[in-house]
Protein backbone atom coordinates (compact mmCIF):
# COMPACT_ATOMS: atom_id res chain seq x y z
CA UNK A 1 0.00 0.00 0.00
CA UNK A 2 1.38 3.24 -0.96
CA UNK A 3 2.87 5.35 1.97
CA UNK A 4 0.83 8.44 1.16
CA UNK A 5 2.03 10.58 4.21
CA UNK A 6 5.42 10.15 3.67
CA UNK A 7 4.49 11.08 -0.18
CA UNK A 8 3.02 14.39 1.42
CA UNK A 9 5.70 14.72 3.51
CA UNK A 10 8.85 14.41 0.48
CA UNK A 11 6.39 16.95 -1.61
CA UNK A 12 6.86 19.61 2.04
CA UNK A 13 11.13 18.89 1.85
CA UNK A 14 11.23 19.18 -1.59
CA UNK A 15 9.64 22.72 -1.15
CA UNK A 16 11.71 23.75 1.43
CA UNK A 17 15.28 22.27 0.22
CA UNK A 18 14.70 23.31 -3.82
CA UNK A 19 16.95 25.63 -4.53
CA UNK A 20 14.82 27.20 -7.23
CA UNK A 21 11.21 27.79 -6.36
CA UNK A 22 8.87 29.08 -9.03
CA UNK A 23 5.15 31.06 -8.45
CA UNK A 24 2.70 31.36 -10.89
CA UNK A 25 -0.71 31.38 -9.10
CA UNK A 26 -1.87 35.00 -8.64
CA UNK A 27 1.85 36.48 -9.69
CA UNK A 28 4.39 35.32 -11.37
CA UNK A 29 7.74 35.29 -8.58
CA UNK A 30 10.87 33.29 -8.80
CA UNK A 31 12.96 32.78 -5.84
CA UNK A 32 16.88 31.75 -6.11
CA UNK A 33 18.07 30.09 -2.31
CA UNK A 34 14.87 31.97 -0.52
CA UNK A 35 15.74 35.28 -2.38
CA UNK A 36 12.98 36.84 -4.50
CA UNK A 37 14.57 37.90 -8.02
CA UNK A 38 13.86 40.93 -9.38
CA UNK A 39 12.53 41.63 -12.79
CA UNK A 40 15.24 44.22 -13.82
CA UNK A 41 17.42 40.91 -13.69
CA UNK A 42 15.30 39.02 -16.30
CA UNK A 43 16.29 41.90 -18.74
CA UNK A 44 13.67 40.96 -21.59
CA UNK A 45 10.33 40.49 -21.04
CA UNK A 46 10.99 37.52 -23.79
CA UNK A 47 13.54 36.15 -20.76
CA UNK A 48 10.09 35.81 -18.92
CA UNK A 49 7.67 34.62 -21.48
CA UNK A 50 10.28 31.53 -22.40
CA UNK A 51 10.70 30.29 -18.73
CA UNK A 52 6.62 30.85 -18.22
CA UNK A 53 5.88 28.78 -21.57
CA UNK A 54 8.12 25.89 -20.33
CA UNK A 55 6.24 25.84 -17.10
CA UNK A 56 3.18 25.77 -18.92
CA UNK A 57 4.43 23.17 -20.68
CA UNK A 58 6.33 21.57 -18.52
CA UNK A 59 4.34 17.93 -18.08
CA UNK A 60 4.86 17.80 -22.00
CA UNK A 61 8.17 15.64 -23.42
CA UNK A 62 10.82 17.98 -24.26
CA UNK A 63 9.80 21.07 -26.78
CA UNK A 64 11.38 21.67 -29.94
CA UNK A 65 12.41 24.93 -29.91
CA UNK A 66 10.76 26.36 -33.32
CA UNK A 67 8.01 24.64 -31.47
CA UNK A 68 8.45 26.87 -28.59
CA UNK A 69 9.02 29.78 -30.72
CA UNK A 70 5.59 29.35 -32.89
CA UNK A 71 3.80 29.22 -30.12
CA UNK A 72 5.28 32.43 -28.41
CA UNK A 73 6.33 35.06 -30.69
CA UNK A 74 5.24 36.17 -33.95
CA UNK A 75 8.34 36.94 -35.65
CA UNK A 76 11.01 35.19 -34.76
CA UNK A 77 14.49 34.22 -35.58
CA UNK A 78 17.21 31.80 -33.59
CA UNK A 79 19.11 34.27 -31.89
CA UNK A 80 15.74 35.97 -29.93
CA UNK A 81 15.38 32.19 -28.52
CA UNK A 82 19.13 32.11 -27.57
CA UNK A 83 19.37 35.24 -25.68
CA UNK A 84 16.46 34.38 -23.59
CA UNK A 85 17.25 30.74 -22.98
CA UNK A 86 20.85 32.84 -21.65
CA UNK A 87 18.70 34.82 -19.53
CA UNK A 88 16.90 32.38 -17.93
CA UNK A 89 20.32 30.16 -17.68
CA UNK A 90 21.88 33.27 -16.14
CA UNK A 91 19.19 34.02 -13.70
CA UNK A 92 18.74 30.47 -12.38
CA UNK A 93 22.45 29.60 -12.55
CA UNK A 94 24.24 32.79 -12.40
CA UNK A 95 27.85 30.87 -10.88
CA UNK A 96 27.25 28.37 -13.31
CA UNK A 97 30.95 27.61 -14.90
CA UNK A 98 31.47 27.72 -18.58
CA UNK A 99 31.13 24.96 -20.40
CA UNK A 100 28.49 22.89 -18.28
CA UNK A 101 25.35 22.25 -19.10
CA UNK A 102 22.69 24.42 -17.16
CA UNK A 103 20.98 21.86 -14.59
CA UNK A 104 17.32 23.19 -14.33
CA UNK A 105 16.60 23.88 -17.97
CA UNK A 106 17.61 20.82 -19.47
CA UNK A 107 18.54 20.25 -23.00
CA UNK A 108 17.98 17.61 -25.51
CA UNK A 109 19.27 18.29 -28.68
CA UNK A 110 17.30 21.16 -29.82
CA UNK A 111 14.42 20.73 -27.27
CA UNK A 112 14.22 22.13 -23.76
CA UNK A 113 12.45 20.85 -20.28
CA UNK A 114 12.00 22.23 -16.74
CA UNK A 115 14.02 19.72 -14.66
CA UNK A 116 10.93 19.04 -11.88
CA UNK A 117 13.24 17.10 -9.52
CA UNK A 118 15.07 20.11 -9.44
CA UNK A 119 12.74 23.09 -9.63
CA UNK A 120 9.81 23.82 -7.38
CA UNK A 121 6.65 25.42 -9.10
CA UNK A 122 3.65 25.33 -7.37
CA UNK A 123 1.12 24.57 -9.88
CA UNK A 124 3.02 21.52 -10.17
CA UNK A 125 3.07 20.99 -6.25
CA UNK A 126 -1.00 22.13 -6.13
CA UNK A 127 -1.53 18.90 -8.61
CA UNK A 128 0.19 16.85 -6.58
CA UNK A 129 -1.21 17.98 -3.33
CA UNK A 130 -4.72 17.09 -4.83
CA UNK A 131 -3.74 13.92 -6.42
CA UNK A 132 -2.78 12.89 -3.19
CA UNK A 133 -6.17 13.77 -1.86
CA UNK A 134 -8.14 12.19 -4.53
CA UNK A 135 -5.61 8.64 -3.74
CA UNK A 136 -6.66 8.55 0.22
CA UNK A 137 -10.41 10.38 0.37
CA UNK A 138 -11.60 6.60 0.87
CA UNK A 139 -8.72 4.99 2.95
CA UNK A 140 -6.74 7.72 5.05
CA UNK A 141 -9.49 10.82 5.50
CA UNK A 142 -6.97 13.16 7.94
CA UNK A 143 -4.25 12.67 5.21
CA UNK A 144 -6.09 13.95 2.38
CA UNK A 145 -7.46 17.06 4.11
CA UNK A 146 -4.17 17.91 4.77
CA UNK A 147 -3.58 17.08 1.55
CA UNK A 148 -6.42 19.15 0.03
CA UNK A 149 -5.73 22.08 2.58
CA UNK A 150 -1.58 22.16 0.81
CA UNK A 151 -3.07 22.45 -2.26
CA UNK A 152 -5.40 25.20 -1.59
CA UNK A 153 -2.57 27.10 0.14
CA UNK A 154 -1.16 27.08 -3.16
CA UNK A 155 -4.54 28.76 -4.85
CA UNK A 156 -3.55 32.61 -4.82
CA UNK A 157 -4.93 33.28 -7.62
CA UNK A 158 -5.23 32.51 -11.30
CA UNK A 159 -2.52 30.88 -13.43
CA UNK A 160 0.10 33.32 -14.69
CA UNK A 161 -2.47 36.24 -14.26
CA UNK A 162 -1.17 38.82 -16.48
CA UNK A 163 -0.85 36.41 -19.21
CA UNK A 164 -4.81 35.66 -20.28
CA UNK A 165 -4.67 36.93 -23.15
CA UNK A 166 -2.24 34.63 -24.33
CA UNK A 167 -3.40 31.65 -25.31
CA UNK A 168 -0.49 29.01 -24.61
CA UNK A 169 -1.55 29.94 -21.17
CA UNK A 170 -5.31 28.71 -21.51
CA UNK A 171 -4.95 24.79 -20.76
CA UNK A 172 -2.90 25.35 -17.25
CA UNK A 173 -5.72 28.05 -16.39
CA UNK A 174 -8.35 26.01 -17.07
CA UNK A 175 -6.87 23.01 -15.66
CA UNK A 176 -6.15 24.23 -11.88
CA UNK A 177 -9.27 25.76 -12.32
CA UNK A 178 -10.89 22.68 -12.31
CA UNK A 179 -8.68 20.92 -9.61
CA UNK A 180 -8.95 23.66 -7.33
CA UNK A 181 -12.61 23.59 -7.62
CA UNK A 182 -12.95 20.15 -7.01
CA UNK A 183 -10.29 20.70 -3.51
CA UNK A 184 -12.45 23.28 -2.82
CA UNK A 185 -15.96 21.28 -2.91
CA UNK A 186 -14.18 17.93 -1.91
CA UNK A 187 -12.19 19.56 1.50
CA UNK A 188 -15.82 21.67 2.07
CA UNK A 189 -17.59 18.52 2.01
CA UNK A 190 -15.25 16.70 4.46
CA UNK A 191 -15.62 19.41 6.89
CA UNK A 192 -18.94 19.99 6.99
CA UNK A 193 -20.09 18.14 10.38
CA UNK A 194 -16.98 19.39 12.34
CA UNK A 195 -16.28 22.98 11.11
CA UNK A 196 -19.35 24.24 9.11
CA UNK A 197 -18.42 27.50 9.15
CA UNK A 198 -15.14 26.69 7.14
CA UNK A 199 -17.06 24.74 4.89
CA UNK A 200 -19.17 27.71 3.83
CA UNK A 201 -16.14 29.64 3.41
CA UNK A 202 -14.46 27.34 1.36
CA UNK A 203 -17.29 27.06 -0.77
CA UNK A 204 -17.60 30.83 -1.29
CA UNK A 205 -14.17 30.41 -2.68
CA UNK A 206 -15.43 27.74 -5.42
CA UNK A 207 -18.03 30.44 -5.83
CA UNK A 208 -15.95 32.98 -6.45
CA UNK A 209 -14.14 31.29 -9.60
CA UNK A 210 -17.46 30.09 -10.55
CA UNK A 211 -20.33 31.51 -9.33
CA UNK A 212 -22.48 28.76 -10.88
CA UNK A 213 -20.86 25.97 -9.08
CA UNK A 214 -24.00 24.49 -8.33
CA UNK A 215 -22.41 22.10 -5.79
CA UNK A 216 -21.09 25.09 -3.53
CA UNK A 217 -24.50 26.56 -2.78
CA UNK A 218 -25.27 22.97 -1.58
CA UNK A 219 -22.87 23.03 0.89
CA UNK A 220 -23.62 26.69 1.87
CA UNK A 221 -27.13 25.89 2.45
CA UNK A 222 -25.87 22.81 4.93
CA UNK A 223 -23.42 24.51 6.50
CA UNK A 224 -26.04 27.18 6.99
CA UNK A 225 -28.39 24.71 8.59
CA UNK A 226 -25.99 22.95 10.85
CA UNK A 227 -25.41 26.43 12.27
CA UNK A 228 -28.92 27.09 12.79
CA UNK A 229 -29.21 30.01 10.04
CA UNK A 230 -32.54 29.22 8.20
CA UNK A 231 -32.85 32.19 6.68
CA UNK A 232 -29.53 31.90 5.27
CA UNK A 233 -29.93 28.92 3.40
CA UNK A 234 -33.12 29.98 2.29
CA UNK A 235 -31.12 32.95 0.69
CA UNK A 236 -28.36 31.01 -0.87
CA UNK A 237 -30.67 28.86 -2.59
CA UNK A 238 -32.11 32.06 -3.86
CA UNK A 239 -28.84 33.29 -5.11
CA UNK A 240 -28.15 29.82 -6.41
CA UNK A 241 -31.19 29.90 -8.74
CA UNK A 242 -31.00 33.36 -9.23
CA UNK A 243 -27.63 32.95 -11.34
CA UNK A 244 -28.34 29.83 -12.90
CA UNK A 245 -31.38 31.43 -14.33
CA UNK A 246 -29.17 34.38 -15.64
CA UNK A 247 -26.30 32.54 -16.61
CA UNK A 248 -27.98 29.09 -18.13
CA UNK A 249 -31.46 29.82 -18.69
CA UNK A 250 -32.01 26.33 -16.57
CA UNK A 251 -33.29 26.11 -12.55
CA UNK A 252 -31.47 24.10 -9.68
CA UNK A 253 -31.22 20.29 -9.64
CA UNK A 254 -33.41 18.32 -8.12
CA UNK A 255 -31.21 17.29 -5.23
CA UNK A 256 -30.90 21.50 -4.59
CA UNK A 257 -34.43 21.97 -5.08
CA UNK A 258 -35.13 18.85 -2.48
CA UNK A 259 -32.61 20.24 -0.14
CA UNK A 260 -34.48 23.35 0.15
CA UNK A 261 -37.67 21.58 0.93
CA UNK A 262 -36.12 20.06 3.75
CA UNK A 263 -34.95 22.94 5.08
CA UNK A 264 -38.10 24.50 4.26
CA UNK A 265 -39.83 21.80 6.25
CA UNK A 266 -37.85 22.65 9.05
CA UNK A 267 -39.63 24.37 12.03
CA UNK B 1 0.33 41.75 -43.81
CA UNK B 2 -1.53 41.40 -40.38
CA UNK B 3 0.29 39.92 -37.51
CA UNK B 4 -0.16 36.63 -36.30
CA UNK B 5 -1.97 37.20 -33.45
CA UNK B 6 -4.15 39.35 -35.21
CA UNK B 7 -5.35 35.80 -37.47
CA UNK B 8 -6.04 34.23 -34.55
CA UNK B 9 -8.68 33.23 -31.84
CA UNK B 10 -8.69 30.19 -29.52
CA UNK B 11 -11.87 29.11 -27.46
CA UNK B 12 -11.65 27.75 -24.20
CA UNK B 13 -14.66 25.50 -23.65
CA UNK B 14 -15.55 23.68 -20.52
CA UNK B 15 -18.45 21.16 -20.08
CA UNK B 16 -19.42 20.40 -16.73
CA UNK B 17 -22.23 17.23 -16.74
CA UNK B 18 -24.67 16.80 -14.31
CA UNK B 19 -26.29 13.58 -14.15
CA UNK B 20 -29.76 13.21 -12.14
CA UNK B 21 -33.34 11.69 -11.38
CA UNK B 22 -36.09 13.38 -11.52
CA UNK B 23 -39.91 11.44 -11.71
CA UNK B 24 -37.87 8.29 -11.29
CA UNK B 25 -36.24 9.12 -14.61
CA UNK B 26 -32.30 9.55 -15.10
CA UNK B 27 -31.47 12.59 -16.78
CA UNK B 28 -28.27 14.13 -17.59
CA UNK B 29 -27.29 18.11 -18.15
CA UNK B 30 -24.17 19.50 -19.28
CA UNK B 31 -23.53 23.22 -18.83
CA UNK B 32 -20.60 24.76 -20.97
CA UNK B 33 -18.77 27.80 -20.56
CA UNK B 34 -16.97 28.74 -23.52
CA UNK B 35 -14.04 31.75 -23.39
CA UNK B 36 -12.50 33.63 -25.86
CA UNK B 37 -8.68 33.51 -24.62
CA UNK B 38 -7.28 36.60 -26.93
CA UNK B 39 -10.32 39.10 -25.02
CA UNK B 40 -11.43 37.15 -22.12
CA UNK B 41 -15.32 37.11 -23.04
CA UNK B 42 -16.80 34.55 -21.74
CA UNK B 43 -20.48 33.08 -22.73
CA UNK B 44 -22.19 29.89 -20.51
CA UNK B 45 -24.67 27.61 -22.23
CA UNK B 46 -26.79 24.99 -21.55
CA UNK B 47 -27.08 24.44 -25.55
CA UNK B 48 -24.29 24.15 -27.49
CA UNK B 49 -25.54 26.28 -30.35
CA UNK B 50 -25.27 29.27 -27.97
CA UNK B 51 -21.33 28.22 -28.18
CA UNK B 52 -21.08 28.47 -31.68
CA UNK B 53 -23.09 32.13 -31.91
CA UNK B 54 -20.68 33.03 -29.28
CA UNK B 55 -17.56 31.84 -31.45
CA UNK B 56 -19.05 32.96 -34.94
CA UNK B 57 -19.71 36.06 -33.37
CA UNK B 58 -15.99 36.74 -32.53
CA UNK B 59 -14.59 35.24 -35.62
CA UNK B 60 -16.86 37.46 -37.31
CA UNK B 61 -15.07 40.68 -35.73
CA UNK B 62 -11.73 39.05 -36.51
CA UNK B 63 -12.58 39.35 -40.04
CA UNK B 64 -13.88 42.22 -39.92
CA UNK B 65 -10.60 43.95 -38.03
CA UNK B 66 -8.91 42.02 -40.45
CA UNK B 67 -10.36 43.55 -43.79
CA UNK B 68 -11.49 47.14 -42.57
CA UNK B 69 -9.28 48.48 -45.26
CA UNK B 70 -10.70 47.07 -48.21
CA UNK B 71 -13.59 48.23 -49.91
CA UNK B 72 -17.44 47.93 -48.14
CA UNK B 73 -17.67 45.13 -51.00
CA UNK B 74 -14.90 43.12 -50.53
CA UNK B 75 -15.36 43.31 -46.92
CA UNK B 76 -19.20 42.30 -47.44
CA UNK B 77 -17.77 38.96 -49.82
CA UNK B 78 -15.62 37.97 -47.54
CA UNK B 79 -17.83 38.54 -44.16
CA UNK B 80 -20.47 36.44 -46.37
CA UNK B 81 -17.97 33.78 -46.78
CA UNK B 82 -17.11 33.27 -43.67
CA UNK B 83 -20.30 33.69 -41.96
CA UNK B 84 -21.91 31.05 -44.79
CA UNK B 85 -18.84 28.11 -43.68
CA UNK B 86 -20.24 28.98 -39.95
CA UNK B 87 -23.93 29.00 -40.54
CA UNK B 88 -23.69 25.18 -42.06
CA UNK B 89 -21.12 24.23 -39.16
CA UNK B 90 -23.95 25.89 -36.38
CA UNK B 91 -26.79 23.71 -38.29
CA UNK B 92 -25.18 20.21 -38.84
CA UNK B 93 -21.85 20.64 -36.26
CA UNK B 94 -23.89 19.82 -33.14
CA UNK B 95 -26.39 17.12 -34.57
CA UNK B 96 -23.33 15.15 -36.36
CA UNK B 97 -21.44 14.84 -33.18
CA UNK B 98 -24.34 13.65 -30.95
CA UNK B 99 -25.55 11.27 -33.37
CA UNK B 100 -21.58 10.45 -34.51
CA UNK B 101 -20.83 9.69 -30.41
CA UNK B 102 -23.95 7.71 -30.07
CA UNK B 103 -23.06 5.48 -33.11
CA UNK B 104 -20.40 6.23 -35.40
CA UNK B 105 -20.72 4.11 -38.95
CA UNK B 106 -24.88 4.86 -38.39
CA UNK B 107 -24.48 8.64 -38.45
CA UNK B 108 -21.04 8.53 -40.82
CA UNK B 109 -23.50 6.06 -43.13
CA UNK B 110 -26.38 8.55 -42.56
CA UNK B 111 -24.65 11.92 -43.53
CA UNK B 112 -23.12 10.37 -46.29
CA UNK B 113 -26.90 9.45 -47.90
CA UNK B 114 -27.62 13.39 -46.59
CA UNK B 115 -25.08 15.20 -48.62
CA UNK B 116 -25.45 12.32 -51.80
CA UNK B 117 -29.22 13.14 -51.78
CA UNK B 118 -28.28 17.10 -51.85
CA UNK B 119 -26.04 16.37 -54.56
CA UNK B 120 -27.91 14.14 -56.65
CA UNK B 121 -30.64 16.82 -56.44
CA UNK B 122 -28.00 19.53 -57.87
CA UNK B 123 -26.57 17.89 -60.26
CA UNK B 124 -23.62 15.12 -61.14
CA UNK B 125 -21.35 17.94 -61.18
CA UNK B 126 -20.57 18.73 -57.72
CA UNK B 127 -20.46 15.03 -56.56
CA UNK B 128 -16.94 14.67 -57.33
CA UNK B 129 -15.89 16.62 -55.07
CA UNK B 130 -16.86 15.05 -51.72
CA UNK B 131 -15.13 11.89 -51.24
CA UNK B 132 -17.54 10.30 -49.04
CA UNK B 133 -16.09 7.28 -49.15
CA UNK B 134 -12.76 8.32 -47.91
CA UNK B 135 -14.73 8.95 -44.63
CA UNK B 136 -14.64 5.76 -42.25
CA UNK B 137 -13.65 6.58 -38.40
CA UNK B 138 -14.95 9.97 -36.75
CA UNK B 139 -11.41 11.55 -35.77
CA UNK B 140 -10.98 14.85 -35.73
CA UNK B 141 -8.99 14.93 -38.90
CA UNK B 142 -12.22 13.62 -40.47
CA UNK B 143 -14.29 16.23 -38.82
CA UNK B 144 -12.05 19.06 -40.65
CA UNK B 145 -12.47 17.29 -43.34
CA UNK B 146 -16.21 17.39 -43.18
CA UNK B 147 -16.11 20.71 -41.89
CA UNK B 148 -14.03 22.17 -45.36
CA UNK B 149 -16.10 19.94 -48.01
CA UNK B 150 -19.08 20.98 -46.50
CA UNK B 151 -18.05 24.69 -47.06
CA UNK B 152 -16.96 24.07 -50.57
CA UNK B 153 -20.28 22.64 -50.88
CA UNK B 154 -22.46 24.80 -50.17
CA UNK B 155 -20.47 27.30 -51.87
CA UNK B 156 -20.95 25.38 -55.16
CA UNK B 157 -24.95 25.34 -54.23
CA UNK B 158 -24.80 29.41 -53.78
CA UNK B 159 -23.78 29.29 -57.01
CA UNK B 160 -25.64 26.91 -58.35
CA UNK B 161 -28.72 28.71 -57.06
CA UNK B 162 -28.11 31.80 -58.58
CA UNK B 163 -27.52 30.55 -61.95
CA UNK B 164 -30.83 28.79 -61.59
CA UNK B 165 -31.87 32.08 -60.30
CA UNK B 166 -31.00 33.85 -63.52
CA UNK B 167 -32.08 31.09 -65.75
CA UNK B 168 -35.36 31.15 -63.91
CA UNK B 169 -35.67 35.01 -64.93
CA UNK B 170 -34.96 34.73 -68.45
Amino acid sequence: MPNFLQQLQDLNTFYENATIRIETLGNFVVWRNQQKIETKEWGRDKTIQLLQFLVSNRQRNALHKEKIMDNLWDDWNDRDFKVALHGINKVLEPNRPTRTEPIYIERQGVSYQINLDKVWIDVEALEQYIIIGNKCLSTELQIAKQAYQKAIALYKGTFLPNRIYEDWTSEEREKTQLLILGAYITLAEILLDENPLESIRLAQNALAIDATWEDAYRIQMKGYIKKGNRPQAIKTYMKCEVILEEEYGISPLPQTKNLLKEIESIA
Amino acid sequence: MNKKQEQNASFMVRFNQQIFEENEEAKIQWRGKITHVQDGDEKRFSDFNDALVFMQNKLASLTEEATKHESSEKQESILDKSLSMWKTIKDVGPKVIRDTLKDPKKQLSHLQDEIHDKITIIGDEISEKVQINEWRNASRSDFNKIQNQIESLSTEIKKLSKKMDTLNKK
